[in-house]
């Protein structure tokens, strides 16, 4: 990671440079190093955008590379085309030279023996020098001194070429001793003098062009092959941070899969083992107090005649209270495995689970005046025989607690529908509670009112609680002492993801 | 001949027998119960081994099971007696504690008659022992006993 990191400072901060007044100075000063800071935002980033980071750093520097090879090898090709063009321009030149040369000593040859045939090269000379002075002007195009000098080359040959017309023209109006004289005069002689002097010059500046240009283009390509090789290092590196990267990541993935596996694992056995528990309380539980009411009745059958009110009494409350621990067990066996159980995922018919449930009461509702007031309720998704356990536990405690009223009023109904939750409720004008102990209405074992009041386990509720949850929705009730409660049930329209 | 064929009682707790065997004394049917006190027992009997080796052939009328039990629990014996065609005709009543659905379904699946619930209230267990000896011990007609099974 650190590789990756310290490698791409450029992306995302410059050191200031402004004109520093103290203020800035210390400011500076208090700031991290600059190369700290393209650290820390790396840090920030989730490994998904820090791989994606060092792709990105790997391809820019391929870019980097490749623009910059490609100029230097362009760079490269040129100068060896201009080395083509210069040494054509050398042999050019020495063509030159020596052609006007041979011109020359034969026109000479001629002026002194009069054989027509030497003048062939002279002839020659003034017809080709329109083209090869176009030549020449073509191999230096780009080349400003050179193209200098063919501007002072061009009107030496031609005064060169002049004044070996001149002689012809002497040879023949005055005759030879007038061209003799011409060349004791020297005539000419300056002009190609010249000539040599310029071509050799311009072959000289040619050849150090081309020296200049071997040296650029050896440097450009070192420079080349070195650019080439650190990027392929520098790449190497970030490819590897970034494989450092990945493998970290599938790593650390693997990792928490095997974590979570293992935590998987372990509840797994926390439940098998909880599932046991509660089978040895289901059957180990229960045989004592059955024997506990059976030998108490037995007692009773046996001592019959001489008991007296008293003991009689006794031996009901032996009985009576092995039968509360009895229901007791079995609530707490309902509520843990409503807790474990498998979840169905089915749509339930709240409609027809409400009737359902209030045909199941129908022995409680039985010499009780109950107004009832029954919205249409929706379909939600969950589990039909845990719901129905709600609304059986809910429905119950309304008629529980509705007991000491002469009519009472049970209203079952729709607080909000929203596209994601449906809230339902269940109100009643019982006894109510004390909104202080709400928080503990949906507890284990949690009652607010003495058992002689009404019975119950005060179990009901938390398994109202334990069901919704499971559905994932929520619970809660609000009330008044003496005027009534309402619990209200808030189930997602969705199934829960688990 | 139709002797009056014996009720197979399988229960490991001494005290439930006796609360079981209170209930049977007042259908006055006890004198027909064969008490078991292990999985292991019922077998010896209806296999005529071990301490009943001696005893009158036949099939008992019904086998009540406990299914939690020393050495062979009641699952097991439940198993090996519906898994033998001599002893299949038998029938047998889950008579337990457990109110699991594990243990109902397995129960049933392997073969069982009856699954009964003990009820803590005794005056239940005394109801429920008491028709259930009387429907199974009496009212109910046992399968014939085949020639074959000599046992």
């Amino acid at each position: 990671m650190a590789t990756a990191s310290t490698s791409q400072p450029e992306l995302s901060h410059s050191p200031p440079r402004e004109p520093e007044s103290p203020l800035v100075r210390t400011l500076a000063l208090r700031r991290e190093p600059f190369w700290r800071s393209p650290i820390l935002w790396f840090r920030t980033l989730t490994i998904e955008r820090r791989i994606l980071a060092g792709f990105s750093l790997v391809f820019v520097g391929i870019l980097i590379i490749s623009t910059v090879s490609y100029r230097n090898t362009s760079l490269v090709v040129a100068n060896s085309k201009l080395d083509t063009r210069s040494h054509e321009l050398i042999r050019l030149l020495a063509n030159i030279d020596a052609t006007l040369d041979e011109a020359e000593n034969n026109h000479r040859r001629y002026l002194i023996t009069g054989e027509l045939s030497y003048l062939e090269a002279y002839r020659r000379v003034v017809e080709q020098k329109p083209n090869f002075m176009q030549y020449l002007d073509n191999l230096t195009e780009g080349s400003p001194e050179q193209q200098r000098r063919i501007d002072l080359l061009e009107p030496l040959i031609d005064r060169q070429l002049a004044a070996e017309a001149d002689a012809l023209d002497q040879l023949a109006s005055h005759g030879f001793q007038a061209v003799m004289k011409m060349a004791l005069e020297g005539a000419a002689k300056e002009e190609l003098r010249d000539i040599h002097r310029l071509i050799a010059e311009m072959e000289m500046s040619e050849q150090q062009a081309l020296q200049r240009r071997i040296l650029v283009s050896a440097f450009t390509t070192t420079r080349t092959i070195l650019l080439l090789g650190f990027g392929a290092l520098l790449q190497l590196v970030l490819l590897a941070a970034v494989y450092y990267l990945i493998r970290h990541d599938i790593t650390e993935r693997r990792r928490v899969a095997a974590e979570l596996q293992r935590r998987g694992e372990l509840l797994e056995a926390a439940n098998k083992e909880l599932e046991s528990f509660s089978y040895s309380v289901s059957h180990d539980l229960r045989a004592p107090l059955r024997h506990i009411d059976g030998y108490a009745s037995l007692l009773r059958k046996a001592v019959t005649e001489s008991l007296n009110e008293k003991a009689s009494r006794y031996l009901q409350t032996i009985s009576d209270s092995a039968k509360q621990m009895g229901q007791l067990i079995d609530d707490l066996l309902v509520f843990s495995r409503m807790g474990r159980q498998e979840m169905l995922q089915t749509t339930v018919n709240l409609d027809q689970l409400v009737k359902t449930v209030l045909y199941d009461l129908r022995l409680d509702l039985q010499g009780r005046e109950i107004s009832w007031t029954i919205e249409q309720l929706p379909e939600v998704p969950g589990d039909p025989a845990m719901l129905r356990q709600v609304f059986m536990n809910l429905i119950a405690n309304a008629v529980k607690f509705t007991s000491t009223r002469p009519v009472a009023k049970i209203e079952i109904g729709i607080d909000r529908r929203l596209p994601r939750e449906v809230v339902l409720f269940v109100r009643d004008n019982g006894v109510g509670f004390d909104m202080q102990y709400a928080g503990k209405l949906f507890g284990v074992f949690q009652r607010l009112h003495r058992a002689d009041e009404f019975e119950g386990t005060g179990i009901g509720l938390a398994n109202v609680r334990r069901i919704v949850h499971r559905h994932g929705g929520r619970t809660w009730a609000e009330g008044e002492p003496d005027k009534g409660a309402t619990f209200y049930v808030a189930l997602p329209t969705r199934r829960p993801r688990t | 001949m139709t002797t009056v064929k014996p009720i197979l009682l399988a229960e490991d707790n001494p005290r439930d027998a006796e609360l079981a065997m209170a209930a049977m004394e007042e259908q006055h049917i006890a004198d027909k119960v064969v008490l078991c006190h292990d999985g292991a027992e019922v077998l010896d009997y209806l296999y005529c081994r071990g301490q009943f080796t001696s005893r009158l052939k036949g099939n008992p009328a019904v086998v009540f099971l406990d299914l939690k039990m020393p050495k062979v629990n009641g699952l097991e014996v439940l198993r090996a007696i519906k898994s033998d065609a001599a002893l299949k005709p038998i029938p047998v009543v889950m008579l337990t504690s457990s109110r699991e659905e594990r243990d109902l379904s397995e129960s049933y699946s392997l073969g069982a008659n009856a699954y009964v619930v003990k009820p803590v209230e005794f005056h239940q267990f005394v109801s429920a022992v008491k028709e259930l000896g009387m429907f199974w011990g009496v009212i109910n007609e046992p399968p014939p006993e085949r020639p074959e099974s000599g046992r």
